[in-house]
């Protein structure tokens, strides 16, 4: 694991600062897309941190139904208009 | 009505949580004579249409009586089948992937107050509930998907064509006189999350109108970037344009002859809706198989390009079945599966046959495989 | 009385054919009486309202749900779909109408103490409305609102031992036969390894991290009843080494036309074929020419059998599938979305299946396919298109399997083959000069 990956704190800031920064257009992302941000990590370990980032309620999934996305917890359109939040 | 807690707590989300522990084991729930005889059976024999007893080393027996069931079903209807499988099965039953149900019973003496308990049992509007049936050289349950019930891209109905289909060709769930197995399936648009495209015969819902596109809204509900990047064919892509009071909003635009009409685009964003009252309809395919029995399995072939909705009962759909499955009786031989009857005879006589148009729509222009699908042969019948 | 008139559907009601119209009004009768007291935690009338959004589709022939990004309860990704009616003033029993799969046991049999638990569940927090099973093989309940999500996996894990199935980019239910419970031809316990697998893989079926859905399927034989061959990324298929088992005794019987052997297991007993004829239904039909009847004797040249299940079909009491069993593991099936259907195409033409080492040789083949999978595969790309972009001998290369002339039904019909650098002798780093020794410019 890359010392990126493995410091929390590091990674969870890699990964919000990557989504601010989208935030404006897209909010919702593939795993392929986190992925990049740690470049020296195979996909298995770095689903391992992202997961945790949902259970501490960072981020959330939302799902097409087939394939699923990552983005921040609460961003986007469709939760509003889903009437749900 | 008062909100009654399971004991989860929203605030606390973590709190006692339980995870990961997927399904029941399977062994739970075999009835005796199951569990004592697994991996040791010895032979089956198909007593009569939907009567199976399967003969255990140990000259155990285990009969098995199948019944038609609906995918879509309540727990009214469950219950009734709970009824019946403690009355006659100590309390256990089993549903087969093409959504039979089986009771299963230990001696033969069980079988016929079962089979005439489960032909007693009637809906009010006057279907059977529970017809035995389903097995051998006949036509089994249709497997389908979701359909209008509940899905958001489907292009017609899965349960209702499902139902029309299976009330036309309801003699030969019930009998056994094909040449072999027929399997009907049905998805009710491309996608296809009931995967239909190697079934002898296929039915298929199909859209073909491209999104509309509520340019209001678009850009207020919906993550444009997300819209676009759903499109697998990349026909989507940004713009502007100026709404009739002149405000100049952001939306897409689609080149509809790159579209597939899949529905991607509208999973990802309501304001791209594409279901059309005259553009959807029914897709037939025929002559797949899975099975490697004999020949190697394959792919169902477009023999019906389009068929429109014509609800409830979709009597053009039903007729051209129909056809297929008369003209497939009549000239098959035994054990051959609808599709190497057509190899056999050739594609142009099943047309013929069937008494089914051709029509340009039917031949392949679908990226590398198409040319495999032409003739390259002064071989062919007249 | 119903709340909402539907013509349309009535007529789905007659036929011999079980109506689902007719049950689902019989459900909304029993939910409007609500003889057993249930404390109804989303609208009684929702399945009226079900009828209702249903008439409204077969009136317009244009469906009124719309999708929902909602994915699942807390810490899964999948395992739930969101669904919203477009009409919800119309139909406000079902505004918010959510699926939840539930992870069905291996085979699919059940008691009915836990059918009653599920529905118990089912009545009080949702419709009432099942799938039994969807095309996947889940349990399928059919219309919640968000709040019962969490609610009902509670109950699901805390009271039932039951966990969600999966949805999105994660591994999906696996599904499977009923194999060597029920049937003679299983050359494995397909269910005990769909179990395993299923448990094993807890993590990739809840929490998406492929780039697209991911399917298993076990079939214990060719005659493949659940299409594993066209429905799953990876395909279990049962298949045995050595030779046909043969009892002679048996064989004669069916030749004699005996009651007690009828010829398919009794699957054409309803039209007159005349009597069996092994000549005609069975050597002759037999794709690899491999067998001969002659003196009431059976030969099978097995060096030369392909194993396609029809002589065994045909004679079931006469013939076994050999005593060396295993699965072979086919790989990329697909529905046609987006470049084509594919089926299955043979990796591993033969593996043992061995639950005393926890199917290590299994487990490592998928692993490695997962492994190349998640790090090249493009967003929305299935396995078997990966295979297709990035051709055959990578799949071969990442799973440390030897190319075979099994794994082809015909070699290559052009010679553009891309050799590597290192597969030609003395490398491609040559010197110019000493060529043009021998050869002037």
């Amino acid at each position: 694991m890359s010392e990126l990956l493995s410091n929390k704190e590091l990674a969870n800031k890699t990964v919000v600062d990557f989504l601010k920064k989208k935030e404006k257009t897209k909010t919702k992302f593939y795993f392929n897309d986190l992925c990049k941000l740690f470049p020296d990590d195979k996909p298995r370990q770095i689903k391992k941190i992202i997961n945790v980032m949902v259970t501490d309620e960072i981020l959330e999934y939302w799902s097409s139904g087939s394939t699923t996305m990552y983005g921040l917890k609460g961003a986007g359109k469709q939760a509003a208009a889903e009437g749900e939040k | 009505m008062a909100f009654i807690s399971s004991g989860y707590n929203p605030d606390k989300p973590m709190e006692d949580r339980i995870t990961d522990i997927g399904p029941r084991k399977y062994d739970e729930f075999y009835p005796s004579v199951i569990a004592k005889n697994k991996g040791k059976w010895s032979h089956h024999e198909i007593l009569e249409a939907g009567v199976i007893v399967h003969v255990a080393e140990s000259g155990d027996e285990v009969y098995t009586v199948r019944v038609g069931g609906c995918r879509l079903m309540t727990t009214t209807h469950l219950e009734e089948i709970c009824q019946i499988a403690d009355k006659h099965c100590d309390g256990h039953v089993r549903f087969t992937t093409r959504n039979n149900v089986e009771f299963m019973v230990d001696s033969k003496d069980k079988v016929e107050p079962l089979k005439n308990d489960l032909a007693s049992r009637i809906f009010s509007g006057g279907s059977q509930k529970f017809p035995i049936g389903g097995t051998g050289a006949g036509i089994t349950n249709i497997v389908h998907t979701q359909g209008w019930i509940h899905c958001h891209t489907p292009a017609t109905d899965a349960s209702g064509t499902v139902k029309a289909t299976m009330d036309e060709v309801f003699e030969d769930f019930q009998s056994m006189r094909l040449p072999a197995k027929l399997r009907i399936s049905m998805a009710c648009c491309l996608n296809m999350c009931g995967a239909v495209h190697c079934s002898d015969i296929a039915i298929l819902g199909y859209h073909r109108k491209p999104p509309m596109l509520d340019h209001e809204y678009l850009d207020k509900i919906c993550e444009i970037p997300l819209a676009i990047k759903a499109c697998p064919t990349a026909a989507i892509r940004p713009a502007k344009t100026k709404l009739a009071d002149g405000t100049e909003v952001k939306t897409v635009a689609v080149k509809n002859e790159r579209c597939m009409f899949c529905g991607n685009c509208y999973t990802m964003c309501p304001s791209m809706p594409l279901a059309d009252t005259e553009g959807d309809g029914i897709v037939l395919m025929a002559g797949g198989k899975v099975s490697n029995r004999i020949s190697h399995p394959k792919f169902s072939k477009v023999v019906v390009a389009f068929i429109p909705n014509d609800m409830p009962r979709w009597p053009s759909m039903t007729d051209a079945i129909k056809k297929m499955i008369n003209a497939y009786s009549n000239g098959a031989n035994k054990y051959e599966r609808l599709g190497d009857w057509a190899e056999r005879i050739g594609w142009e006589k099943f047309f013929e046959v069937c008494e089914l148009d051709f029509s340009h729509h039917l031949i392949d222009d679908f990226r590398q495989q198409a040319y495999m699908s032409w003739r390259q042969s002064t071989q062919f019948k007249f | 009385m119903a709340k909402h008139k539907t013509p349309l559907l009535d007529q789905l009601e007659s036929g011999p054919w079980p109506s689902f119209v007719s049950d689902l009004k019989h459900q909304a009768e029993v939910r409007a009486k609500n003889e057993e007291g249930i404390e109804f935690q989303i609208p009684q009338d929702c399945v009226e309202d079900l009828l209702g959004v249903l008439e409204l589709s077969y009136k317009h022939g244009r469906t009124h749900w719309k999708h929902g990004g909602i994915v699942g309860v807390f810490g899964y990704g999948g395992g739930v779909i969101g669904r919203y009616c477009d009409q919800p003033a119309l139909f406000p029993g079902v505004e918010h109408f959510h699926t939840m799969r539930v992870s069905q046991p291996a085979g699919k049999y059940y008691t009915t103490e836990y059918l009653r638990n599920i529905m118990k569940l089912w009545d009080l927090r949702g419709s009432g409305v099942t799938n039994m099973h969807g095309s996947t093989g889940d349990i399928i309940l059919l219309g919640t609102t968000t709040p019962q999500l969490e609610e009902i996996f509670y109950e699901l894990t805390h009271n039932l031992n039951q966990d969600l199935g999966g949805s999105g980019s994660n591994l999906r239910t696996p599904a499977d036969c009923l194999g060597s419970s029920r049937c003679e031809y299983a050359c494995y316990d397909s269910q005990a390894l769909c179990h395993f697998l299923t448990n094993e893989y807890q993590d990739e079926l809840h929490r998406p991290a492929f780039p697209y859905k991911f399917k298993f399927k076990f079939d214990a034989c060719p005659n493949g009843c659940v299409a594993s061959i066209a429905r799953s990324d990876m395909s279990f298929i049962g298949t045995w080494k050595d030779d046909i088992q043969i009892d002679q005794d048996a064989v004669n019987k069916y030749v004699e036309n005996d009651s007690a052997y009828p010829s398919n297991a009794g699957a054409h007993k309803n039209r007159d074929w005349g009597p069996f004829d092994i000549q005609k239904e069975v050597i002759n039909l037999c794709p690899t020419g491999c067998m001969s009847f002659e003196n009431k004797q059976l030969t099978i040249d097995n060096a030369n059998c392909t194993r396609c299940m029809h002589c065994i079909n045909t004679m079931p009491r006469a013939l076994k599938p050999g005593k060396e069993k295993g699965c072979s593991i086919l790989c990329g099936a697909k529905a046609p979305i987006l470049d084509g259907a594919q089926m299955g195409s043979l990796l591993v033409p033969f593996v043992e299946v061995n639950p005393d080492n926890d199917y290590q040789a299994i487990t490592e083949v998928i692993e490695n396919i997962w492994d190349w999978w998640m790090e090249e595969g493009n967003n929305r790309e299935r396995l078997g298109e990966l295979i297709m972009r990035q051709g055959f001998q990578r799949l071969l290369e990442v799973t440390g399997i030897k190319a075979a002339p099994q794994h082809v039904q015909y070699p290559r019909t052009n010679p553009y083959i891309f050799w590597k650098e290192e597969e030609v002798p003395g490398g491609w780093e040559r010197d110019v000069e000493e060529y043009r020794k021998h050869h002037l410019r």
